[in-house]
């Protein structure tokens, strides 16, 4: 909110406590100031008079002004179209220092000027603040203005610092000047002293019948004043709403504006005359379009609140009122509204409309529920005073008006457990005597009447952050919680999930984070996608509508961005959550590889990443995991072929589940992409997480020599390496130790449609050293085995 | 017979000392003490010798044989060994090239700063709960002391997803599902770091998407000095050893009393610079008391029981520790913004 210092200082002895200490001493107590604004910032200024305006001989536009500035008189040359003879106007002289610069003597085309004739945006007022005719010229000052006065700022209510108060949600009461100025009062521990508003007038019955037909409408005051007088507002009330922020209209309305401000209550002050059936009715479940003060039609649904007579809508209620039946100049009577509306409703129905106003911004914050009371009162007050209000009618009530204050206790143990601090009762007390709440103390126990305004206290918790909130925080020192020891661990799978990174790290995959939400697009080229995707009911934009199924498509959109950037050589991996339809986990690792990683360039050393490479790196990974590659089951990919380039991928099996896919990315997708033949897989770490690791076993050093023995193998191009070593494991017995594919060979010497596949196994035993004797059965039971399975033909050697 | 044993000895050994080569070595052990050799032509002479004379001229004789082996061994060592080093002088390298380059990826720093964060409260007794990011409007808000309608739901705008479900806008709401859980096994000590959402446009200082690290302790006998306490000691781990706190009033629905914590500004000391705005403080935590209505609606009795929250942006410490001006960078993902975070300080 916009606190103006100096409304402020009417209510409370600032004398010795600049804007920056109060801004500090708020801020310290949890209204936090979040920045100071001068309404004008200006120097060296005096209140001059026209006495002669000419045309500038050598401009079109320039005027040659004969200025007396009560000292002396000066020339001065303008620019601004509206200047003219016998004016008084804002001077500022030469060394004045206005944030657009500093005034100095000058000549402007051969003409001398001694200062500058200002216009208020020049002076730095915020051009929210100004008329357009004000912005187009300069500003010209009432007959009142004293001609050498140097206290510009002054006279012109400008010298004042607003404080912009960023308000937490629980005290919105000092949206309320009246509530603010007593907080502030009960930190600076002054006493605040508000206008007394009770008026004696006498009240006439009243025919006026007000009725709510919504629970969302509790209460409603309204009250007919028969007879007002338009006219402009005196001073103080234009400087208050200047300060809010609010433009000043008629004395009528800048009363309302001005209470709101005082009270937090918001009004709406209905012209008496087109209202003639004197019958108010608030309802729901209207449906029409219907156009408010503002001009503009708005399409009233079922759920906002309306303001209606006669079965006709008048108004938005809370938000904005109708044009046609607003104050103007010609309003003779009014009826005043004071209501309490259901917040909810307010907020729906103003980001609905999106309308924003001041009025439903205090009822959306919550109010005071007795505040309507003090607004009517106020009104009447400021009415009868400034507007000659007569034929005052008395007051309708609609619904109920609670007797909102409520006792709170708290203990002084309670106080100093929860805080950890050591306060007297004397100490604990004297915030809560400050803030108004009357503590009475029996014992250990405070007990506090808090005023209506406080809505935001309700437990011996709230009392107790009042006590620290003025005491101040550091009362509070450091301790340790005092506790039974308490063993500390990382999430499950956090551990596995950490191994997971810093191995990849070794490899040399670099880490990255990309957001969760995306386009369909995204969705559609899910890798392994799951079924079906969240998909958000208000996103910011279509690029951001789901939450992902997939990492890759992500991961790819990197790796574009950093190849459109020149970054070459590099590996990246990403391990998120997606979620499916129903809102459904799984754990993902996602993984690119550049074709090609250069390791010495002057060696030129230079690895190809093919998808060799990225396999050996998966088992070794699995390995580390506890999954040795007897776990893990390749298999040709057929879970996406789109993504992956069908015949340089694989799926990859641990037990029965599907861990993932990798290979060479699909060249139509790295054509779509523009990146390189990169590797990339996608993995479900959740089938990691949730399988049992192998047990860590010691295995004794066989005191008996190895043997090897080599097979060179002729089969055909589609049988599998794989299927070589499975035939071989099965069919070795027990003195298999190992078993390695060492060559692959195509080409000369090998027939066509045939490759060369050969294996070297290590025999060994534990009992004893191991003969031709033993190892010759045993290769002849393979090698039929091979010929048997694959149609294998020993090649000659 | 009468045999200059000395000047043949010394004739020898001069011989020695003159060859250079492993060569001549070679050749000159022939001369001497091959079969047709210095040594073997005394032998021969020998036998016309008496048994008398044979002993003293053998004695002799072999003598001057292991003095003439041993000479040429520690020579033909002293050859091998110059050898060697001549060698290895022109096998000299250029030790300035560059070395093969290991393999050798970086975490992510928000990755870093969260681990960093979990070490720390690991090592204090503190176990680590995630929770979903889709997550139910009654962990996310009702329980959080945030019911339908409430204003506090204004201060976050959220993704939802349908009535009941949306991206989590706090991790908080891992704390309320870890209350649960824990609620009739106390006491509670855990951090709670996640990925969460908000409804925001992305700019230098807002993302959509962000990462935030709570902690809740939950016991008997908890307060607020607990939380300063606990704070302190983590904003000394990751800020240095000299940084102090202070509390100011703040509000969160599910604390009562709330604050936020400042840290004296790691740049400036506290002095006051462009980094802290020149307060001399950057705000970096929100915490409080918990609410004894989160606890109650959680099955904990909160006449007996009272806890600690706080709660710290991962992105707005990495951006302070690294100093990184806008927090989309850790969202795009270029490498060359990755690759100087290479380990954990």
């Amino acid at each position: 909110m916009r606190l103006s210092y100096n409304v402020l200082k009417q209510y409370v002895d600032l004398h010795d406590i600049t804007p920056k200490m109060l801004a500090d001493k708020i801020t310290a107590c949890g209204l936090e100031v979040e920045g100071l604004e001068e309404m004008a910032y200006a120097t060296n200024l005096v209140v001059g008079y026209v006495e002669e305006c000419v045309d500038h001989p050598n401009s079109d536009h320039l005027h040659i002004c004969q200025v007396n500035v009560g000292t002396d008189v000066r020339q001065i040359v303008c620019g601004a179209p509206n200047v003219a003879k016998g004016q008084k106007v804002i001077v500022a002289l030469p060394g004045c220092k206005l944030r657009g610069g500093d005034i100095k003597e000058g000549v402007v085309r051969g003409e001398e000027s001694k200062g500058m004739i200002c216009s208020l945006s020049e002076l730095g007022v915020d051009p929210k603040q100004l008329t357009e005719q004000q912005l187009a010229g300069i500003e010209v000052l009432g007959d009142d203005a004293v001609v050498g006065d140097t206290n510009v700022l002054g006279y012109l209510s400008l010298d004042d610092t607003i404080l912009d108060v960023g308000l937490t949600p629980n005290r919105n009461d000092c949206l309320a000047m009246w509530a603010m100025a007593k907080e502030v009062g009960a930190i600076l521990n002054r006493e605040v002293t508000l206008p007394d508003y009770h008026v004696e007038v006498e009240e006439s019955k009243t025919n006026l019948v007000i009725k709510s037909e919504t629970e969302k409408c509790p209460t409603f005051l309204g009250k007919v004043i028969n007879h007002v007088e338009i006219k402009e507002s005196p001073k103080w009330i234009k400087d208050a709403l200047k300060g809010a922020g609010i433009k000043a209209i008629n004395n009528v309305v800048d009363i309302s504006n001005l209470v709101m401000l005082e009270t937090g209550q918001p009004l709406h002050f209905y012209d008496l005359a087109k209202i003639p059936a004197k019958e108010i009715t608030v309802k729901q479940g209207l449906h029409e379009a219907y156009t408010a003060l503002d001009g503009v039609e708005y399409n009233i649904t079922e759920d906002d609140i309306m303001i209606t007579t006669e079965g006709k809508a008048i108004g938005i209620a809370g938000i904005m009122g109708g044009d046609d039946s607003k104050i103007d100049e010609e309003s003779k009577g009014i009826i005043i509204e004071a209501a309490i509306f259901d917040h909810v409703c307010i907020r729906n129905s103003a980001r609905n409309f999106n309308l924003n106003t001041e009025a439903a911004q205090h009822f959306i914050k919550g109010i005071d529920p007795l505040a309507c009371v003090k607004a009517v009162e106020r009104s009447v007050q400021l009415l009868v005073e400034y507007a000659s209000a007569s034929g005052i009618e008395e007051t309708v009530v609609c619904g109920s008006l609670k007797e909102a204050s409520k006792e709170v206790s708290v203990t002084l143990s309670k106080v100093n457990s929860v805080l950890g601090t050591t306060f007297t009762m004397e100490e604990a007390c004297d915030p809560l005597a400050r803030l108004g709440f009357e503590p009475k103390v029996d014992g250990d126990v405070i007990t506090c009447t808090i005023p209506s305004y406080r809505t935001d206290i309700s437990i011996a918790e709230d009392l107790v952050e009042e006590v620290i909130r003025i005491q101040g925080f550091d009362h509070i020192v450091s301790t340790l919680p005092l506790m039974p020891t308490t063993q500390g661990n990382l999430a499950p799978n956090g551990r596995t999930t950490r191994m997971i990174k810093k191995m990849l790290n070794g490899f040399g995959y670099s880490e990255i984070i990309s957001y969760s939400l995306v386009s369909k697009k995204h969705i559609d080229n899910s890798v392994m996608p799951l079924s079906g995707a969240v998909e958000l009911a208000n996103p910011a934009s279509d690029e951001r509508r789901y939450f992902r199924t997939s990492i890759m498509p992500s991961m790819l959109d990197t790796v574009a961005f950093n190849t459109a950037r020149s970054n070459d050589n590099f590996g990246l991996f990403e391990v998120a959550v997606v979620y499916n339809e129903k809102g459904e986990p799984q754990d993902r690792l996602a993984l690119a590889l550049t074709p090609t990683t250069v390791r010495s360039k002057w060696q030129a050393i230079t690895t190809n990443n093919d998808f060799y490479v990225m396999k050996g790196q998966i088992y070794a990974l699995l390995e580390e995991l506890g999954f040795d590659e007897k776990r893990v089951t390749i298999k040709a990919n057929d879970v996406d072929t789109t993504t992956f380039h069908p015949s340089q991928s694989a799926a990859l099996y641990l037990g029965k589940d599907l861990l993932g896919v990798f290979g060479k990315v699909h060249p139509a997708k790295a054509k779509e992409y523009d990146i390189d033949a990169c590797m990339i897989g996608e993995f479900n770490l959740s089938v990691i997480f949730n399988a049992k690791a192998s047990k860590v076993k010691f295995v004794p050093i066989c005191k008996y020599p190895s043997s090897s023995y080599d097979l060179a193998l002729l089969v055909d191009l589609d049988v599998k390496a794989g299927d070589i070593v499975n035939i071989v494991r099965k069919n070795a017995g027990k003195i298999l130790k190992d078993v390695e594919v060492f060559d692959v060979y195509k080409g000369k010497g090998v027939p066509e449609g045939q490759q060369s596949i050969a294996v070297s196994m290590v025999f060994q035993s534990e009992e004893r050293t191991l003969t031709d004797k033993d190892i010759n059965p045993v290769v002849e039971k393979i090698v039929n085995a091979l010929r048997n399975q694959l149609k294998a033909v020993l090649r000659e050697a | 017979m009468s045999i200059k044993w000395d000047e043949i000895k010394q004739d020898v050994l001069a011989q020695i000392a003159g060859a250079n080569t492993k060569e001549e070595i070679d050749k000159l052990k022939v001369d001497i003490l091959g079969k047709k050799g210095l040594i073997a032509g005394f032998m021969s002479q020998m036998k016309t010798l008496s048994p008398e004379e044979k002993r003293e001229f053998g004695q002799k004789a072999n003598e001057l044989k292991k003095e003439f082996e041993a000479v040429f061994a520690s020579k033909m060592e002293e050859i091998a060994q110059k050898a060697m080093e001549e060698q290895m002088a022109k096998d000299a390298i250029d030790i300035t090239l560059p070395g093969v380059k290991a393999s050798k990826g970086t975490l992510h720093p928000l990755t870093i700063v969260q681990q960093e964060i979990e070490d720390i409260f690991e090592s204090m007794g503190y176990t680590v709960w995630y929770g979903p990011e889709v997550e139910l409007d009654l962990y996310n808000f009702e329980r959080a002391n945030i019911p339908q309608g409430h204003p506090a739901r204004d201060m976050q705008d959220t993704f939802y997803i349908d009535v009941e479900r949306l991206l989590r806008t706090h991790t908080t709401a891992i704390q309320m599902r870890t209350l649960e859980a824990l609620h009739d096994k106390l006491p509670i000590k855990v951090v709670c770091p996640g990925k969460v959402y908000r409804r925001d446009d992305d700019d230098a200082t807002h993302s959509h998407q962000f990462v935030q690290i709570e902690g809740l302790v939950v016991a008997e006998n908890i307060h607020m000095s607990d939380l300063k306490g606990s704070l302190e000691l983590l904003a000394r781990h990751m800020f240095g050893p000299t940084r102090e706190i202070r509390l100011r009033p703040s509000y969160f629905q599910f604390t009562e009393p709330s604050v936020e914590i400042d840290v004296t500004c790691h740049i400036c000391g506290g002095k006051g610079c462009n980094v802290c705005k020149g307060t001399g403080w950057i705000e970096i935590l929100g915490g409080g008391m918990v609410h004894p209505n989160v606890l109650e609606m959680a099955g904990i009795d909160s006449t007996k029981y009272t806890g600690f929250a706080f709660g710290v942006g991962v992105e707005r410490v990495a951006m302070l520790k690294y100093g990184i001006d806008d927090i989309r960078n850790f969202y795009a993902n270029d490498i060359q913004f990755l690759k100087p975070f290479t380990r954990f300080e």
